[in-house]
């Protein structure tokens, strides 16, 4: 038996895949732990039609109830809310979205991959509000790169400072549909970018950890897991102020066990590896931690028809496409009444369309979706949510989970900032629609509730500043040098971007760092 | 379409986790605590002489399709009153009725279900159904003299239409009475295309396929899964 392991990495998704694969690349024996099972699809899943399924398909009521992704075909891939509770105040409700399984959320997500640019990453120095990050896209840089690379990022360079190019697989066709060349004309005559989508294609069809980052971690030798263990607590030793232990209980028979590392990598996402930090009562000279929560607003938007395709004269040349308009406000110009932007996703296909769309119902209704199929074009938000103080998370004093572990207590409500934003997107977005003579069917000026994106970040934020921050510009605690926390919780604004890309690249830079800093010695 | 992609998108997923733990299993984790002792050939507590899994291993599957209840039962009410029920039922023929060869909400059983449904469902969603059906009957009583299930179409138009709205997913309208008119006339539709008459009534074996979804059990430990696999 091991008496103490070399890195002891809590999380396998997309930052803990990265950092086993980065350390025991480099000799570095990590050991890795789950909170849950390693899933086998062709023993855990099944095809199945609706009908068969006790609730006919519908979803099993109260099981998962803030998971609006959910539905009776998946709903036991995320996790059990009545397992793992947390709490909110009742008027302001959260979605934590939570998975697992071998792997985490890197199995389930929506592939877009984007860089933030400076005017995220140094927010502050542009318009005054928040902080700037103690590192900027030029250091970032070459991680996205490699990061790219790794995922194999489909896109096309638009030379927009918001929207900064990478290294790109380029796509396998090129040509727009016509309605989004038509909606890009319309952008134009507003001085709205509309530019090509950026996604992960990942190998296989996959874009996860488990395919292209932790197969070659264990394909060095060096790399051990350990599935369905919950961590309790990180025990400091008062003697050398570093992490010398790490609680956990085994998932299934809640048997009571501890390992010796001299180095943790925490990786288990970013509220899970701030509750394990507030509950270890580490790391937190500076006060901030759980502070500061954030993510992007999803859920404003538009659904239209293009009057041409419908009635059978939908064709893929029409309208198989799709679009990113990045952030383009707040750039030049400014907003009356709101700071920073939103990016709007872009989408036509030739799909048969929701019947949500239309007032009607039956043999109307029929009708109705049968003109209408092939016809739908949807816009959707995605919105910087700024970084405040009071919106933020702490222990739970009165709940513990199946595993007697105190709950999290997430407070936090979107402001004025970001319901304005979303106002302008749908505004904005029906205008292009006007202008490109899409007919619109339905619009929608509510954000989803916070954390509905799955992009919950900011709880352990970075900086220079050991008393304004958790971690340093490595993702290292400023308190204990040999914890680093390589998730989402080191950003420091949200930006509108989908933040996998920037969490693999902070991910990887950490690891290196801490790889070269165990080689000399220093961790 | 997004289902289907999901399933192959899951589909090699499951083939790279599987490579992934077929090429680490010998070198598996030191485990902290030594593995349970298999059984080995120690006498079972049966009853007789012979083992009582004798066989199992050997069996072929059964030739069996397992059959839904719905496919011969009928689903015992028991949530709504027998006034809200009418209504319901009645709001379902409305709403669903049968088109072209497709069955209606009323031979998809869809009533029944949305009483078992709802009976199960958090009060908020109770709520919603009680107050909504109990207001369309009072609407077509004040209206029309009759209760709303001895309506004529046109008068559950007349009813049921200044009500319709056209709303983006996770946002249904604000007003309860409105939230329970689209809300429930959705649940009605999926209920309706979710059901078995319904998937009998598709033209081929291929649209039946179509119609599938990736179902996951509960992923529960697979210890003794992961023991096999070694072997």
């Amino acid at each position: 038996m091991l008496d103490e392991v070399d890195v002891l990495i809590i999380g396998s998704g997309h930052s803990g895949g990265m950092a086993a694969k980065v350390l025991t690349e480099k000799g570095i024996s990590c050991v890795m732990l789950n909170a849950g099972p390693v899933a086998d699809i062709r023993k855990d899943a099944e095809l199945r039609q609706a009908f068969t399924l006790p609730y006919r398909g519908f979803k099993d009521p109260g099981k998962v109830p803030h998971v609006f992704q959910a539905n009776e075909f998946n709903a036991n891939t995320w996790v059990d809310e009545k397992e793992v509770p947390y709490t909110s105040p009742p008027a302001s409700p959260y979605n934590w979205v939570r998975v697992r399984l071998f792997g985490g959320r890197s199995l389930f997500w929506s592939r877009q991959s984007f860089r933030l640019s400076d005017y995220e990453l140094k927010g502050k120095s542009h318009d005054g509000f928040g902080d700037d990050w103690p590192i900027s896209l030029a250091d970032l840089a070459p991680y996205y790169s490699r990061a790219e690379e790794i995922f194999r990022v489909e896109g096309t360079p638009c030379g927009l400072p918001q929207y900064p190019d990478g290294n790109f697989v380029p796509p396998e066709e090129n040509p727009w549909c016509e309605a989004m060349e038509r909606y890009r004309k319309a952008g134009e005559q507003l001085g709205v970018p509309v530019c090509r989508q950026r996604s992960s294609l990942g190998v296989n069809g996959l874009a996860s950890s488990i395919n292209l980052l932790l197969p070659d971690a264990f394909e060095t030798g060096k790399l051990q897991a350990i599935p369905n263990v919950v961590v309790r607590e990180l025990r400091v030793n008062p003697a050398t102020g570093l992490i010398h232990e790490v609680h956990f209980v085994d998932r299934i028979s809640r048997r009571e066990m501890s390992i010796k590392a001299r180095v943790v990598v925490l990786a288990a996402g970013t509220l899970e590896s701030t509750r394990l930090l507030l509950n270890s009562k580490i790391a937190n000279s500076s006060g901030v931690m759980g502070h500061y929560l954030i993510d992007q607003i999803y859920g404003a938007g538009i659904v239209c028809s293009v009057p041409e395709a419908r009635d059978g004269r939908s064709t893929r040349e029409l309208m198989e496409g799709a679009a990113l308009i990045p952030r383009f406000r707040n750039i030049q110009t400014k907003a009356k009444d709101f700071l920073r932007g939103y990016a709007l996703n872009v989408s036509s296909s030739t799909h048969p369309m929701n019947p949500k769309n239309f007032a009607a119902y039956g043999r109307e209704l029929e009708e109705k979706l049968e003109s209408y199929s092939g016809s739908g074009v949807h816009v959707g938000i995605m919105g910087e949510v700024l970084a405040h103080h009071e919106h933020c998370v702490s222990i739970d004093k009165h709940a513990v989970d199946a595993w007697g572990i105190p709950v999290l207590h997430i407070d936090t409500r979107y402001t004025d900032n970001e319901f304005n934003m979303a106002r302008d997107a749908v505004d904005t977005s029906l205008e292009m629609a006007h202008l490109a003579g899409f007919e619109v069917l339905a619009k929608n000026y509510e954000p989803n509730p916070p954390g509905y994106s799955i992009h919950e970040l900011g709880t352990c934020r970075m900086g220079d500043d050991p008393n304004t921050s958790v971690l340093n510009k490595w993702c290292q605690s400023h308190d204990i040098k040999n914890l680093f926390v390589v998730d989402g919780s080191s950003f420091v604004s949200a930006g509108w971007q989908n933040p996998t890309m920037t969490i693999l690249a902070l991910a990887m830079r950490s690891s290196e760092h801490l790889a070269e800093q165990m080689r000399q010695g220093n961790v | 379409m997004q289902r289907r992609d999901f399933v192959k998108a899951m589909l090699a997923a499951s083939v790279s986790a599987r490579s992934m733990l077929g090429q680490n299993a010998p070198q598996s984790v030191t485990p902290a605590v030594p593995p349970p002792i298999p059984p080995k050939a120690a006498p079972l507590p049966a009853p007789g002489p012979v083992p009582w899994m004798r066989g199992l291993m050997e069996a072929k599957p059964l030739p069996m399709t397992p059959l839904v209840p719905d496919a011969v039962a009928h689903t015992q009410t028991r949530f709504f009153t027998r006034q809200q029920f009418a209504t319901l039922r009645q709001l379902c023929e409305v709403l669903m009725p049968p088109l072209k060869n497709a069955p209606g909400a009323i031979d998809a059983g869809v009533p029944e279900f949305l009483d078992f449904l709802i009976s199960v469902s958090p009060a908020d969603r109770q709520q919603m159904y009680v107050s909504g059906l109990d207001r369309l009957d009072t609407e077509a009583r004040q209206k029309f003299g009759v209760p709303f299930s001895g309506v004529n179409l046109q008068q559950a138009d007349a009813l049921i239409r200044p009500w319709l709205r056209t709303w983006m997913e996770d946002h249904p309208p604000a007003d309860p009475y409105e939230r329970f008119i689209n809300l429930s006339h959705t649940d009605i539709r999926t209920a309706t295309i979710n059901s078995k008459p319904w998937s009998d009534a598709l033209p081929s074996e291929e649209d039946r396929r179509m119609e599938e979804g990736l179902y996951w059990y509960p992923v529960d430990p697979d210890l003794q899964r992961r023991e096999l696999r070694r072997s």
